[in-house]
């Protein structure tokens, strides 16, 4: 079976499509597709992996992102398969690999789980392709390392991180039960963060088609069902605007102030459940929160290096439109539900949709260049989540002794464990390594020159030069699966630009089962 | 059944020759404990070894996202004797996640293809597959298994299985305490426990951690639409039984998919509420979650790490004194593990404690207090609400008399006129009402007192 020849449907697209069966590709793609839609889908199917090592993690990662459907990754392996990997990754058939490629066999396997996926075993060394063919590397969309040795890793990241198109890395590290990435870039742009905080409905600053119905609503004539059924929203502007003409213009601002308006509500209801203003009650905190661009928002608009990208012109404009007066964003079009009968509410639901329409072209209009119809229909809708993520360099933190040691004293289990990690890498690229594993005063010699004069009396560094000194070479299979989850979901939310990927280090133990995030 | 030419042997899977090295990963953590290796439930070497490898034998039920997931590392981390139990057939929709499927497979049994490739990816593993419900088994072989891992979609069948385990505990035999761990995934979020039966939290003393099903007032269907989802809830559950009568709606069949889309696009328009798709009818009346194949990686990593705990701490148990060491192991195990990760990554890790009123595994009436103004009609309903019971089709009983019950069809209609009546004229203030249903194999017993 195949899906090739046909795109993938827009979920909710309002194609001719919609009413009936979708195509075989959407249904086989349906429980993702209702996380990340046709444009997050899109994405996928343009993306060029590359992973490097065919380890049973990196297979695991791999599967993650083959099953979703990306278009192309390539493994990158010279070795050929020990008994040791036969062992431990799902994606070998096992006695069977045993001395052949790595990255043939694991590619081999890993293309039955999705027909539409372009797949490349690389059997070079990349110690040689990082030597003679650098470009190479510039051609994918996203680089996943596992277990590389410090000094290739390093001159892989130098070589990202200084190419201006700057493919996003994830240099993934792991022994027995403890594990970090990493996930370096210079900037990420999120249009769809999937927010979980709502648009705001602008009850505090009522349009003027909002406010005109608001007080247009006669209540004394209508009947107990009408009554029954106008929409908490009405309920809050209308008494909002009552409240006000006696209080200065303010809404409520102490404590009694709140609770007088909550039994104002209260007094207006004619059965004692009476829903909507059960609801308006319940909701009544918006009359009193004031609609305001968001922290993260206002960080972003005092940024004076706005990337010159659609993006960038996209959040010139909306900090230009958050300047004027009422100093909010562009309205969200999106009505929650509410008791109310069905003609009121799709009249209310008509009155955000003009506003918010209008909005979006007053917004149009600030745009520096001219951009697609589309996208600025996407950014407007969901203005109030966008982010831009500035990244840092892989290893930057480590040579960072006084950041290190304030994440010492605050995230003390995650730092400990990810200076265990360095430690391991150093005492693998050190001359004088002895075959077999360090040994707990190595790895502190180590951690000693990354953090010279620190105490490392903490239980949290014995903890964790402990489980490296036990498996220093483990690839267990539930960590590989745990780890595989982990970095492909990152992978995905960097690759579709949807939800906020981490930034910075993902520091695992799983013998505590906790994971921790050393931001960058 | 055919099996792979490719080195899968035909023997049975326990005797199969491990080659030399194949353990090289796992025996690193299985030969020395590590610094945080409660010393009193590891036991290094050999013995953990031939434990897992030769004698432990382990259920997983569900070969769903979670259950292809935690096949695989069970097989690669040693176990040789699995068993595993599915109803489900194979859909096209599963193949974005469930990786031992491929296109070919669509409609086959989920537990068979499952077993089947198992058993060809990784030599001397035997995996027994039951297509059919976990409920067709008894006692005598959920007692065969050392440990049973969940992976299901269903919350009913998660209370079946927790009630039968705990029910199965019998504190003369240690044998009996077969821990359980679960696991569950929505979108970028999931969430894995360890329950052992009697001594940690069961999943009844949890039911309140549910997220409420959304459902909408049969009003706001019948009279006051809004949204897209109120069309097509009225499409499945009023037009339907209308038109079609006794014809039950089978939501796997595009047909019946089609004809409530359309009906339900019918009433949209006549309302001018727009957003009636296929895909969302489909979501709608299938309650379908979101699902994705990492989110399942990182929650069958952290099952798999789970039954490791538990083979150290029943082992233990089997060599020590029986029930001290779980019990004392469960102490420090935080049995509950959260993961969240649409914004960077979020993960929590907690006790989840046990419930003295808990039905299963409890003891304790639950206390309830009621107006006496109500009706059994009344009560019932809340039984079916209220989130820390969420008993559907309750049936109702004192030590003295039948209250109300739902089946066989003559007690039912000796039992109806009791709806009508005030719980109160039934049962004394503080006095008991045992509440059953058929399906738990548990019985609720309520105290209760009139405001």
């Amino acid at each position: 079976m195949s899906f090739n020849e046909s795109q993938s449907q827009d979920i909710e697209g309002a194609t001719t499509a919609i009413q009936s069966q979708p195509d075989s590709k959407t249904r086989r793609y349906d429980r993702q597709l209702r996380l990340w839609a046709a444009t997050g889908q899109s994405a996928l199917e343009s993306a060029r992996v590359l992973v490097i090592g065919a380890s049973a993690t990196a297979t695991s990662i791999l599967k993650n992102l083959v099953l979703p459907g990306i278009g192309h990754f390539t493994l990158l392996d010279h070795a050929t398969v020990s008994p040791a990997d036969a062992g431990n990754n799902f994606f070998l058939q096992g006695t069977t690999s045993i001395g052949r490629n790595r990255a043939e066999e694991a590619v081999r396997l890993l293309s039955e789980l999705n027909d539409n996926v372009d797949a490349c075993a690389d059997t070079r060394n990349i110690a040689d392709v990082l030597a003679s063919d650098p470009s190479y590397f510039l051609g994918f969309s996203l680089i996943i390392t596992h277990n590389l040795s410090p000094v290739l890793l390093t001159r892989l990241a130098d070589l990202l991180w200084e190419n201006p198109s700057s493919t996003p890395l994830i240099p993934v590290r792991s022994a027995g039960f403890l594990a970090d990435f990493f996930v370096q870039f210079h900037t990420h742009e999120i249009i769809e963060s999937h927010s979980e905080t709502s648009p705001s409905l602008r009850i505090d600053k009522p349009f003027p088609a909002l406010l005109q119905a608001a007080r247009a609503l006669d209540f004394d004539t209508m009947d107990s069902t009408d009554h029954g059924h106008i929409p908490y929203v009405y309920l809050l502007v209308r008494t909002l605007d009552d409240w006000k003409a006696t209080h200065n213009g303010l809404p409520p601002q102490t404590h009694a102030d709140k609770q007088n308006f909550k039994s104002i509500l209260a007094a207006q209801k004619r059965t004692p459940d009476q829903e909507n203003f059960e609801e308006a009650i319940a909701q009544a905190y918006r009359a009193w929160t004031p609609t305001v661009v968001r922290p993260h928002l206002v960080e972003l608009f005092n940024d004076v290096t706005l990337p010159s990208t659609p993006f960038g012109h996209l959040l010139a404009a909306l900090r230009s439109f958050s300047e004027r007066p009422p100093h909010v964003l562009p309205l969200s079009a999106t009505l929650p539900d509410m008791k109310s009968d069905t003609e009121s509410y799709v009249r209310l639901q008509n009155l955000y949709r003009a506003q918010a329409a209008e909005e979006r072209e007053q917004f149009r209009a600030l745009l520096p260049v001219p951009l697609e119809n589309e996208l600025v229909e996407l950014f407007v809708k969901n203005a109030h989540g966008v982010q831009l993520l500035r990244g840092a360099r892989y290893g930057a933190l480590d040579t960072a002794p006084a950041k290190l040691i304030m994440y010492l004293d605050n995230l003390t289990r995650e730092t400990a464990t990810h200076l265990a990690l360095s430690a391991l890498d150093a005492w693998r690229s050190s001359p004088s390594r002895q075959n077999g594993g360090p040994t707990d005063s190595e790895l502190r010699e180590h951690v000693l020159t990354l953090i010279p004069g620190t105490e490392l009396g903490k239980k949290e560094f014995s903890d964790a030069f402990g489980e490296i000194v036990r498996a220093p070479a483990a690839d267990l299979p539930n960590v590989a699966a745990f780890l595989g989850g982990m970095v492909a979901q990152e992978s995905i939310k960097m690759i579709t630009k949807q939800y906020i990927p981490i930034n910075g280090y993902c520091v695992v133990d799983l013998v505590d089962t906790w994971t921790g995030v050393l931001e960058s | 059944m055919v099996m792979s030419t490719i080195n899968a042997p035909a023997i049975n899977g326990s005797h199969y020759p491990d080659w030399e090295g194949r353990y090289y990963h796992i025996d690193q953590v299985l030969d020395r404990p590590g610094p945080r290796t409660d010393p009193d439930s590891f036991m290094a070497g050999e013995g953990v070894k031939n434990f897992l490898r030769n004698q432990c034998k382990v259920l997983v039920i569900g070969a769903g996202g979670l259950g292809c997931e935690i096949l695989a590392n069970l097989a690669l981390s040693g176990f040789k004797d699995i068993h595993v139990i599915d109803m489900d057939t194979i859909d096209i929709s599963n193949l974005n996640r469930q990786f031992l499927f491929r296109p070919k497979d669509v409609g086959q049994p989920k537990a068979i293809a499952a077993a089947e490739y198992i058993m060809k990816r990784v030599p001397g593993v035997k995996v027994t597959p039951y297509h059919g419900k976990i409920q067709d088994k008894d006692d005598d072989y959920y007692m065969q298994f050392n440990l049973v891992i969940c992976g299901l979609d269903s919350v009913e069948a998660r209370r079946w299985i927790n009630a039968t385990l705990v029910n199965l505990v019998d504190p003369e035999n240690p044998e009996s305490l077969k821990p359980l761990i679960d696991g569950g995934t929505e979108g970028f979020k999931g969430q894995a426990r360890v329950i052992l039966p009697t001594v940690t939290s069961c999943y009844e003393c949890s039911l309140d951690m549910l997220n409420k099903p959304t459902t909408f007032p049969i009003c706001t269907i019948a009279n006051t639409p809004r949204l897209p989802e109120h069309c097509i809830e009225w499409a499945s559950v009023l037009e339907w039984p209308r038109v079609k009568g006794e014809t039950k709606i089978d939501t796997d069949d595009p047909e019946h998919i089609k004809w409530l889309c359309d009906a339900a696009r019918a009433r949209a328009e006549e309302f001018k509420i727009e957003g009636v798709t296929w895909s969302l009818t489909q979501g709608v009346v299938k309650n379908i979650i979101p699902a994705i194949a990492s989110t399942n990686a990182i929650i069958a990593g952290m099952l798999y790490h789970l039954v490791n705990s538990c083979i150290h701490c029943s082992l233990a148990s089997c060599c020590n004194e029986a029930f001290k060491i779980a019990t004392s192991s469960a102490a420090y195990l935080n049995n509950y593990f959260m993961v969240i990760g649409t914004e960077s990554v979020y993960s929590y890790t907690f006790e989840h404690e046990k419930r003295a009123d808990c039905p299963v595994c409890g003891g304790e009436s639950l206390d309830i207090s009621i107006p006496g103004s109500w009706t059994v009609e009344r009560l019932i309903e809340m039984l079916v609400e209220k989130q820390d019971i969420q008993i559907k089709k309750p049936s109702l009983s004192t030590t003295k008399k039948h209250i109300y019950f739902q089946a066989p069809p003559q007690l039912e209609a000796a039992t109806r006129p009791n709806l009508e009546k005030k719980v109160s004229e039934l049962v004394p203030d503080g006095g008991d009402v045992t509440v059953t249903a058929t399906t738990l194999p548990f019985s609720l017993s309520l105290r209760i007192t009139y405001t």
